[in-house]
């Protein structure tokens, strides 16, 4: 739908992979900070005229 | 009356004259629809369809439309101050407003200027607006304006009536204001000596192509109740899907919802289009909806327009007869055949819609 | 098409007669061109109300949701589907239904009929293999095939899947047809390039739920717009919020659209919101074999777990 490729992510973790749990976390952060802060679908702030 | 002829040629230099000293809306394609909506600068209004797809309600009293900001940080100099949204600095043309859409208008003012209670962001739209009507010389097979109070010629809510006159626009000046627009745009050719008969002329031709018709006459003297109570609203109710199209393309529909926006400490108040058909219109905060079923919802649209107006104002039905919720109805529900059950009611033996 | 109507007529009269329903669902005479406006029967004198032809195009099914009575409903191929879905969502039971199956050979575009017609389309007579459109001063006639419905012209389940009665032979499904042209031209799209077309697409709606309402998939009690407490949606015409609706709906319908097409046809702003239905029904197609609504035994693979569920997405 135009939402940045990079920004979505999608994991299986199992709660006894604590590691893999760091991993994705520090992956996906990464990800998303090189794509920036999530324009689309948060509302300008409004404003009177 | 005062009578200036608009050569069509002079017709964009005059509106361009007028967009320095106003906002100008008018008809607008979008894609296969035309639409009402602001003109962007230079752009002219498109004058040849049939009636726009979303009425002039906009120009007056937009969908959404922010009354005033706040913020509640103690540290902004502005803080626990309520700013209101200013005044547009120019005021408003609808250029080829229907005659239709600019009487509806008079009829949405008893709500929004009633001598108690004045909605101050409507009255203020509404009087920064200069009215240019188009008279309508093809009207539509829905079309029924005649028998709803207004018709093709009507000049009821307008400054000025434009008639199309193939190389040209008659203007029949209504208003002072309608004059100030007029001077505005530069247009100062006095018309032929026989324009007025030629507006006569115009509006019995058009008036005669009307066909389709509305009937009101008993609406007034049957009691509320009996009309509420009234055995055919499963039957109207039906097949409707409670979307907000007949209220939303509707000229006369006033309702709206009060909403607050807030982000952090900074906040906006605002208002948007409501509608009965929804079921959160009427929904309670206990929770108890008293318009919980689809059928009193129709029926309470029905009965609004064509017998509560009717009932409080004594002037007709809430309804201009421009057709659009016939039009543009999912699934065909048609005023006219509703208005004519209301206005039969008690006389038909048989009440079936069909 | 008179014949089809006859036939409804004939069921109709005698499911009443035989007292086996209580209600007949189906279509009148609308007063528009290219309008019929759905209806219900209770009395057999009333029978011949009913009518049939490709003005049909809203989707019955959305009127029988947490119906209680014994109801005999006309269907073609997408409404039977929509049932189907109803009763596997336990939205009505088979028990309380008589379906009368329709087969369907494609309803008429009256969005796309009045846009090509040069003024106001005051009538519309079909015949047979052809269209003939009539207005003031004109009168033009069309192939039937060449003025379907978008979701028509790609339908492969015509007849319907399940039924009682049956009001004619079964017509023969359209074979090699490509459902996905338009949704593989906006996937073949940028990230920015989707992000505009959706914009633009989406420009028009006035959010007066006309597409949410006709669908039959959308029977929530409070749908997540119309939630108060908390309120997750603005009420205004901010593109956020309006994306938020048509982007949310979709999802919902996810494994479940028929693509009966009610949403366009309701649409009283032309918008073309089908593509967002599309791609997800092209997802489970292809991802699971899915088409909805074909089966009363088989569960949604959105509602079931199988050990070979693609997951290449996942990391």
């Amino acid at each position: 739908m135009g939402v940045e490729p990079g920004r979505v992510h999608f994991s299986w973790i199992s709660s006894a992979e604590s590691t893999k749990f760091v991993d994705v976390v520090k992956k996906v952060t990464e990800a998303v900070r090189a794509v920036g802060p999530n324009q689309k679908f948060v509302k300008k702030e409004l404003k009177v005229a | 009356m005062k009578y200036i002829r608009i050569d069509k040629a002079q017709w964009a230099q005059g509106l361009a004259a007028a967009e320095k000293a106003y906002r100008l809306f008018g008809p607008v394609r979008e894609g296969a629809m035309l639409n009402f909506a602001a003109l962007a600068p230079g752009q002219a209004p498109d004058l040849d369809g049939l009636n726009t797809r979303m009425s002039a309600r906009s120009v007056v009293y937009p969908q959404s439309e922010i009354l005033f900001e706040y913020t509640v940080d103690p540290n902004d100099p502005d803080g626990n101050v309520l700013k209101e949204a200013p005044a547009p600095a120019k005021p408003a043309a609808a250029v080829g407003i229907r005659p239709c859409d600019a009487y509806s208008f008079l009829l949405v003012r008893r709500n929004f200027d009633a001598p108690d209670v004045k909605d101050v962001y409507w009255l203020r739209n509404y009087e920064a607006t200069t009215f240019i009507g188009l008279a309508c010389d093809h009207p539509g097979s829905t079309c029924f304006c005649t028998s709803a109070g207004c018709g093709p010629y009507s000049e009821q809510g307008l400054d000025v009536l434009l008639q199309d006159a193939g190389d040209a626009y008659l203007a029949k000046i209504l208003t002072d204001k309608g004059a100030a627009f007029l001077a505005a745009a530069g247009w100062f050719t006095e018309a032929p000596a026989d324009s007025e008969g030629c507006f006569s002329a115009g509006k019995e031709a058009a008036e005669a192509k009307i066909t389709s018709t509305v009937e009101t006459d008993r609406l007034a003297e049957i009691p509320q109740m009996a009309l509420y109570d009234a055995n055919f609203w499963e039957d109207i109710a039906f097949s409707c899907i409670n979307c907000g199209t007949c209220t939303y393309l509707c000229p006369t529909c006033w309702c709206f919802d009060i909403q607050d926006e807030v982000r952090g400490k900074h906040g906006i108040r605002e208002r948007n289009w409501d509608s009965c058909m929804f079921p959160l219109f009427t929904l309670h905060g206990s929770g108890h909806n008293p318009r919980g079923q689809k059928v009193q919802r129709v029926r309470q649209r029905f009965m609004h327009k064509l017998k509560y107006y009717v009932d409080k104002y004594g002037d007709g039905i809430q309804c201009v007869g421009c057709g659009r919720c016939i039009q543009y109805c999912p699934v065909n529900i048609d005023i006219r055949k509703v208005c004519q059950l209301m206005n039969r009611f008690g006389q038909d033996a048989a009440c079936k819609v069909a | 098409m008179i014949a089809y109507t006859d036939k409804i007529r004939d069921i109709a009269r005698r499911l009443l007669k035989d007292c086996r329903v209580e209600t007949v669902i189906g279509f009148r005479n609308g007063s528009m061109p290219m309008m019929n406006e759905p209806c219900f029967i209770k009395n057999v004198d009333d029978v011949d109300h009913l009518i049939w032809d490709g003005n049909c195009g809203i989707n019955l099914a959305n009127y029988l949701t947490n119906r209680t009575d014994k109801i005999a409903v006309v269907a073609k191929g997408c409404d039977s589907r929509n049932i189907v879905t109803h009763i596997i969502e336990n939205k009505i039971k088979r028990e309380q239904l008589v379906i009368i199956g329709v087969p369907c050979k494609g309803m008429l575009d009256k969005r796309r009929i009045k846009a090509m017609a040069p003024g106001e389309v005051t009538r519309v007579v079909e015949d047979g293999e052809s269209v003939r459109v009539c207005g003031a001063g004109f009168e033009k006639t069309y192939p039937r095939k060449d003025m379907l419905q978008a979701n028509c012209a790609v339908c492969i389940h015509r007849n319907p899947v399940i039924y009682d009665e049956l009001v004619a032979d079964p017509v023969p499904e359209q074979q090699n047809v490509d459902r996905y042209e338009d949704v593989r031209a906006i996937e073949a799209m940028s990230a920015e390039e989707k992000w505009t077309y959706f914009e633009n697409l989406l420009a028009p709606c006035i959010r007066c739920y006309a597409c949410r309402n006709a669908c039959p998939l959308c029977y929530c009690p409070t749908c997540f717009v119309d939630e108060s407490t908390p309120q997750w949606v603005g009420k205004s015409q901010n593109p956020v919020d309006v994306r938020t609706f048509h982007f949310l709906r979709a999802y919902h319908c996810a494994g479940r659209c028929t693509d009966c097409g009610s949403c366009e046809r309701a649409c009283p702003m032309g918008i073309n919101m089908r593509v967002f239905t599309k791609k997800l029904e092209k997802e489970a197609f292809e991802q699971w074999g899915w088409e909805a609504g074909l089966s009363l035994d088989q569960r949604p693979p959105l509602d079931t777990y199988r050990p070979d569920d693609p997951q290449d997405f996942m990391k």
